[in-house]
C-alpha cells in the first residue's frame, strides 16, 4: 500500500515519538550509573565507574541480585514442566472440565497482581501455615510464569498438526518414545522462547513478591524499591537497574530471535 | 497370524469365517462423532495381497475407516481384524499396519534416512543394521542419492516415496495410503501410480488406498469399495462397479453415465426400474439411417452442444420427448462425424448396454 509523503512522515514521526517516550528515560538511567555527580545533574560532566564499582561492594544489591536469578530459574523450571504437561493435555487429549482448567490456569497472568498477591500471602500462611520464604516467591512467580510456557507450547502444538505424532505410533513408537523423539524435538524452540519469557517475566515482578518474599528474601526489584530514595544509594540503584535491563533484555530478545527463526523455516 | 492361502478376490465373500483368513475384516464398524455417524455399519474383508481402493467423495468416511483400521480412532461399534487378531482396542503401535499420510508426515527434524529408518530405530534396530535396510528401501522408491537430505529440501514426489519408503522398510503385511498422490500433478500423479501398482505387486503385500479419484480407483485396484454417507454402496471389481453400477449414487460417481428413471425407463425398456447406459455405447447417427433393430434402441434428438475432448468429443443431447443425454464420440478416422449444435439426429443404443440399478445393497 502506498501512502502519501505527508502521511509517511507524520506517522514516522509519531512512531519517533512513542519509541522516544519509551526509550530516552532507559538511556537517562544508564547514563546516570556513569555520572559523577551524585545528584545526577545534567549533562554529564564526566565518565566514572565508581557506582559500578560501589553497587559491585553492596552487599545487598548482590544478595538480591542471587535471590533474583535463583527465583527466576526455579519458577521457570516449574513451568517448563508444569506448561508443557499442561499444553499436552490441553491440545492432544479431551478430558472432562477441559475448558474450565484452560481459563483457570490463564487467569493468574490476567488477574492484577495485587490481588494473587494478597491471596497467596494469605493461603501461605494462615491457610497452609507455612512461612514466607524464597520458596514462597518461586511457587507465586512458577503461577503465572506456567502461562507463558503453555501458551508457546500450545501454539507450537497446534501448528504442528497431530500427523507427526500419528506417524510415529504408526511406524511403531509409544507414547514416551514418541515425545522423545518427535514431539520435544518439534517443540525445543517454543520451549526455549516460553523459557526464557517465564525467565524475564519473574526476574523483574515486584507486586507479587512484594506479599509472598518473607524476612531477607528480597529480590532485586524490591531491593531497587526500598533503596531509590535513599540520597546515597540512588546512583548505585541506577547501575542495578541497567543490570535490571540488561538481564530481562537478553531473554526476550533470544526469545524473539528463536520464534522468528522457526517462521522462517516454515 | 496364519497367511491365508489362495484367497482372490472373488472368494472372499462373507463367508463366516472370513475374518480369520482375510488381511483385514471389518464386522459392523461404526464410528460416531458427536451426533453424525462418519463410520455407520462397515462390513468388508480385505484379502491378502490385494489392491483395494475405497473410493468416495470427502465426508463420505473411507479415511475414517482407513484410521480406524490404523488404530487412530477408536471404533464406536464394531470389529476390526488384522490377520485373523481382533484389534478393535489395539493402539497403533501395536497393529501391524503402516501408513502412508496424505501429506506424508515426515519427521522435518531428521534426514532422510533417519526418517525412514525410524520404524526400525523404534523396534531397537542396531545402528549399522537400520542404516543398510533404510538404505535398501530407499533404493526401492530410486530415492537412494538422497539419504542426507532434509525433508523440506526434497520436491512432493520425492517426499512422497520417502514416505512409502518409510513405511515398506518395516515390511507390513498391509500398507494403508491416505489419498497419497492427492498432493501431486497430474503428470507426476500418473507415473505414481505405474510404481505404486509396481511396488505393490513386488512386495506382495495388501494395499488399501484411499481416493476420491474415481479413475485412480478404476485404473489402480483389484477391487473397489464405494462410499457414501459413512456406508458402502457397492463393492467389487472396477470392470463390475464401471459397467453394472448397483446404484444411482455409484452410476453417477464412477465416471459419467445416462440415467432412466422408472418412468423412462417403463417407456423405453418396458421396464419399471431405473436403468443407466455409458456415455460411450452411444452411437450418433443422422436421421432415419437404418432400421432399428429388436435389441437396439433409437430416439430422435438435438444436438444441444459438441465439446471437443482431444481424443474425441463429448455430444450433449436432448430427444425429441425432453430427455438429456451425452454421448462420446470417439475420432475414428473420419472427423466430419462430429454431431454440429442443432443438428437433428439419432441416438442409437444396444438394448443389452442399458443396465438396471439395483437398489443400494
Amino acid at each position: 500500500m502506498n501512502l502519501s509523503r505527508t502521511a509517511r512522515r507524520m506517522l514516522a514521526g509519531l512512531t519517533f515519538g512513542v519509541l522516544a517516550l519509551i526509550y530516552v528515560p532507559l538511556l537517562v538511567v544508564v547514563a546516570n550509573s556513569v555520572n559523577p555527580s551524585q545528584s545526577m545533574t545534567w549533562p554529564l560532566d564526566g565518565v566514572t565507574f565508581e557506582w559500578w564499582r560501589r553497587a559491585a561492594d553492596s552487599v545487598g544489591a548482590r544478595d538480591a541480585l542471587v535471590t533474583s536469578l535463583q527465583v527466576a530459574a526455579a519458577a521457570t523450571a516449574i513451568a517448563l514442566l508444569l506448561g508443557t504437561l499442561l499444553a499436552l493435555a490441553l491440545q492432544r487429549y479431551s478430558f472432562f472440565g477441559k475448558h474450565s482448567v484452560n481459563l483457570l490456569v490463564i487467569l493468574p497472568i490476567a488477574l492484577p497482581g495485587v490481588v494473587t498477591g494478597i491471596a497467596l500471602s494469605n493461603g501461605f500462611r494462615t491457610i497452609l501455615g507455612v512461612d514466607l520464604s524464597i520458596w514462597t516467591i518461586i511457587i507465586a512467580h512458577a503461577t503465572f510464569c506456567i502461562v507463558t510456557v503453555s501458551n508457546n507450547v500450545q501454539a507450537r502444538l497446534r501448528r504442528m498438526g497431530t500427523s507427526l505424532e500419528e506417524a510415529s505410533a504408526d511406524l511403531g513408537a509409544g507414547v514416551l518414545t514418541t515425545f522423545r523423539l518427535v514431539t520435544l524435538p518439534q517443540m525445543r524452540s517454543a520451549l526455549l522462547a516460553g523459557g526464557m519469557l517465564a525467565f524475564a517475566l519473574s526476574f523483574d515482578e515486584i507486586i507479587v513478591t512484594t506479599f509472598t518474599a518473607g524476612n531477607g528474601a528480597n529480590t532485586l526489584p524490591i531491593w531497587i524499591l526500598n533503596n531509590m530514595f535513599r540520597p546515597n544509594q540512588a546512583p548505585v540503584v541506577n547501575v542495578v537497574a541497567v543490570v535490571l535491563i540488561i538481564f530481562s533484555t537478553i531473554p526476550v530478545w533470544l526469545a524473539q530471535r528463536l520464534s522468528s527463526d522457526v517462521e522462517a523455516v516454515r | 497370524m496364519s497367511l491365508p492361502t489362495g484367497a482372490d478376490a472373488s472368494t472372499v465373500a462373507t463367508s463366516g469365517d472370513a475374518a480369520a483368513t482375510a488381511a483385514i475384516s471389518l464386522r459392523g464398524l461404526r464410528k460416531q462423532f458427536g451426533d453424525v455417524a462418519a463410520v455407520d455399519g462397515v462390513d468388508l474383508d480385505i484379502a491378502d495381497g490385494e489392491f483395494f481402493s475405497m473410493l468416495g467423495p470427502s465426508g463420505s468416511g473411507k479415511t475414517t475407516v482407513l484410521r480406524l483400521i490404523a488404530g487412530f480412532e477408536t471404533a464406536t461399534a464394531g470389529t476390526v481384524w488384522l490377520g485373523g487378531t481382533d484389534v478393535t482396542r489395539a493402539a497403533p503401535f501395536e497393529r501391524d499396519v503402516h501408513t502412508v499420510f496424505q501429506d506424508y508426515a515426515l519427521f522435518p527434524h531428521m534426514s532422510v534416512l533417519d526418517n525412514v529408518a525410524y520404524g526400525l530405530r523404534v523396534r531397537g534396530i542396531g545402528r549399522k543394521d537400520r542404516r543398510g535396510r533404510a538404505e535398501q528401501a530407499l533404493d526401492t522408491v530410486r530415492l537412494g542419492q538422497l539419504g542426507g537430505r532434509r525433508p523440506h529440501q526434497l520436491s512432493g514426489g520425492q517426499r512422497q516415496r520417502v514416505a512409502l519408503a518409510r513405511a515398506i522398510v518395516l515390511e507390513p503385511r498391509v500398507l494403508l495410503l491416505d489419498e497419497p498422490l492427492g498432493a501431486l500433478d497430474l503428470k507426476l500423479r500418473e507415473q505414481m501410480q505405474v510404481e505404486l501398482k509396481q511396488l505393490q505387486r513386488d512386495l506382495g503385500i495388501t494395499f488399501v488406498f484411499v481416493t476420491h479419484d474415481q479413475e485412480e480407483a478404476l485404473t489402480l485396484s483389484d477391487r473397489i469399495a464405494v462410499f457414501d454417507a459413512g456406508r458402502i454402496q457397492q463393492l467389487g471389481t472396477p470392470r463390475e462397479i464401471y459397467e453394472t453400477p448397483g446404484s444411482a449414487y455409484v452410476a453417477g460417481f464412477v465416471g459419467t453415465t445416462n440415467l432412466f428413471d422408472a418412468a423412462t425407463s417403463q417407456r423405453l425398456l418396458g421396464v419399471r426400474a431405473e436403468h443407466a447406459v455409458r456415455p460411450e455405447r452411444l452411437r450418433i447417427t443422422p436421421t432415419s439411417a437404418e432400421p432399428t433393430t429388436a435389441d437396439e434402441i433409437r430416439l430422435d434428438a438435438v444436438v444441444v452442444e459438441t465439446i471437443y475432448l482431444g481424443t474425441g468429443n463429448r455430444v450433449h443431447l436432448r430427444t425429441d420427448d425432453g430427455l438429456e443425454l451425452v454421448a462420446l464420440e470417439q475420432y475414428t478416422g473420419s472427423l466430419d462425424s462430429a454431431a454440429h449444435r442443432g443438428d437433428a439426429v439419432t441416438v442409437r443404443f444396444a438394448r443389452a448396454d442399458v443396465v438396471p440399478l439395483a437398489a443400494a445393497p
